[in-house]
């Protein structure tokens, strides 16, 4: 049984956005890193190893569709446990949506075959949009099962899980094969060892393009028609002074003007 | 131009609050393109909530009451979406942002290969379609996207829409029959726990949120006590769930949940641009922390520098006081 990890490279958590022309860029002067591992798949990638560590799982093969920069992300995913990694990466997918996507993402589990179980993170910090598991799903034709809060137990082909949804937490079975989303709560994902980051720099990663999926291109049915930062936040902050009960009641009285009460 | 469908999800009987911002939205798209809004109601027991969809400004209502879709299930919910869709050709599909509307939007698009704007914050229209505002990059950019062609998919962000009022229409739903039987369905439902009391962040008009300053787990009773006061829900930075001080449902930020309350009162916070990504839309934002020098207060409407220990009581006597 082979389980699949899919990652995205996106910007940094702390990188900082300029738009010229309707075109982004971003630097992190910070960490100095731009790009890294979307942070809702650390849970994935941590989830796909516990699945060959608590499971039985064969491999751990982690994915992605990028830029051939995006291979960052996967030597990432190999120096905290992955045993594989597959790089999907061509013009013709360059500009494409969640649909597009997906349908790449789905070629790729079945060209890596005997698979039994997609991970994703939940969505991803650039689009924001967490229509990809679902998508692969679809085009595989398996089970979804997304906003995975706990993997409780997985016996022959039948996996339970919890699944985190605005009202509580619902027990759902399925039978495998299954695409899993994850949230935050599913654990807490492990560092890169030194022997990890020793043998990921080492890994060699095949790039499949398009055809080799058998694919055409994915042109996008989303159109970003502008893009731009946010208003600025109107006025200064206004900074209550006093006794701490002067200062409450003079932030009760501006809450109650403002009709927010 | 064919009509404007509009996916409406309840809970116990009753049609969610993202799903009545759905109705309010999808009614304007409807009037502005003049069409007709048909309302999509899937559950078991739902005819008051047909009835609701009625009241809320529906002109049809399409739906499917059935013992195998009481508890959700996209495997069974995804099917009959697709089918209506395949049926009936609306020229645009409206849905909350919630977890069942991200899934089924998804299921819907990847069936008949539409595009979806997720999680919308603004929509207007342009040339006959539908342009939506969303927010990227971890909220720290905008965007205006659109689907030129095809039917267009959107969801919309919890609370960013007003609610539809009540027109006191009636009318007759359209009953439909499940798309798939329920003995060839592979995932079961098997247990619920709901969520232990209070509102949910993303419905909740008022959040009080506390972070690393609250100190510890028992640091949350003052920030608590304010959100009962003020009918809000609790909510916290990362900093304080990592520590184990407050489960993870209640964490405001990257990867816990986006909200955007009417008042958002962050206690003991510092406002690491994560949490700002979940936060930054809230209308009035107020801090309160030990550090005036701490990003939130960039943020902030109003601040006040403090002990939180000793404004939230102050606070707290101060609305009751108001409130009566």
């Amino acid at each position: 049984m082979k389980v699949v990890v899919c990652v995205k490279q996106t910007p940094s958590t702390t990188a900082t956005f300029k738009v010229n022309n309707g075109t982004v860029s971003w630097e992190d002067a910070g960490s100095g890193k731009p790009n890294v591992v979307n942070p809702w798949d650390e849970y994935a990638i941590e989830e796909g190893i516990r699945l060959k560590e608590n499971h039985g799982a064969s491999d751990v093969v982690a994915l992605t569709l990028g830029s051939a920069d995006s291979v960052e992300s996967l030597r990432t995913s190999l120096a905290m446990g992955c045993t594989d990694a597959v790089l999907v990466a061509d013009e013709a997918l360059a500009e494409t949506d969640a649909l597009g996507t997906g349908k790449a993402l789905a070629a790729a589990v079945a060209k890596i075959g005997d698979v039994a179980i997609v991970v994703c993170g939940k969505q991803a910090i650039d689009g924001d949009s967490g229509l990809t598991p679902m998508m692969i799903a679809r085009k595989l034709g398996w089970t979804p099962l997304t906003y995975v809060a706990a993997i409780n137990e997985i016996s022959g082909n039948t996996i339970t899980v919890e699944r985190l949804v605005e009202s509580g937490r619902q027990v759902v079975t399925a039978q495998l094969p299954v695409v899993i989303s994850v949230v935050k709560e599913i654990n807490e994902p492990r560092y890169p060892s030194f022997m990890g980051i020793r043998k990921a720099n080492r890994a060699e990663i095949p790039t499949w393009s398009a055809a080799d999926l058998g694919l055409t291109a994915q042109p996008s049915q989303v159109s970003w028609d502008s893009i731009y930062t946010l208003p600025v936040r109107e006025g200064e902050v206004e900074m209550l002074q006093g006794t701490v009960e002067e200062q409450a009641e003079a932030l009760v009285e501006r809450l109650f003007a403002e009709k927010v009460i | 131009m064919s009509d404007i469908y509009v996916y409406i999800e309840s809970y116990e009987g009753k049609m969610v609050g993202a799903s009545q911002e759905a109705l309010g939205a999808a009614r304007g798209l409807a009037d502005e393109f003049d069409v007709e809004l048909t309302a999509v109601v899937l559950g078991h027991n739902v005819a008051d909530v047909a009835r609701a969809a009625f009241d809320l400004g529906a002109d049809n209502v399409l739906g499917c009451d059935d013992a195998s879709l009481a508890d959700y299930r996209a495997e069974a919910y995804g099917p009959l979406l697709t089918t209506l869709v395949r049926d009936y050709s609306p020229s645009v599909l409206v849905a909350g942002a919630t977890t069942q509307g991200r899934d089924l939007s998804a299921w819907v698009a990847a069936d008949v290969e539409a595009g979806v704007l997720a999680d919308a914050t603004g929509l207007k229209t342009a040339d006959g379609r539908v342009v939506a505002t969303r927010s990227v990059y971890a909220g720290k950019l905008l965007c205006d996207t659109s689907i030129p062609a095809g039917l267009q998919i959107v969801t919309l962000r919890n609370r960013a829409f007003a609610p539809a009022v009540s027109t006191g229409n009636t009318g007759t739903a359209v009953w439909l029959s499940p798309a798939v039987a329920d003995d060839t369905l592979t995932t079961k439902v098997t247990g619920f726990k709901p969520k232990e009391g209070g509102i949910s962040l993303t419905e909740a008009k008022i959040i009080v949120s506390g972070g690393r300053g609250v100190g510890g787990p028992e640091g949350f009773a003052p920030v608590k006590t304010l959100a009962d006061t003020l009918g809000g829900a609790l909510g916290a930075s990362r900093a304080a769930v990592d520590a184990g001080w407050i489960p993870y449902e209640h964490q405001v930020g990257q990867t816990g949940k986006t909200v955007s309350p009417d008042l958002y009162i962050a206690c003991g916070i510092s406002g690491a641009i994560q949490h700002q990504a979940g936060m930054r839309t809230a209308k009035v934002i107020v801090a309160i922390n030990k550090d005036g020098e701490a990003p939130i207060f960039k943020l902030a409407s109003y601040g006040i520098v403090g002990d939180l220990f000793a404004v939230l009581p102050a606070l707290d006597a101060a609305f009751k006081k108001r409130l009566g």
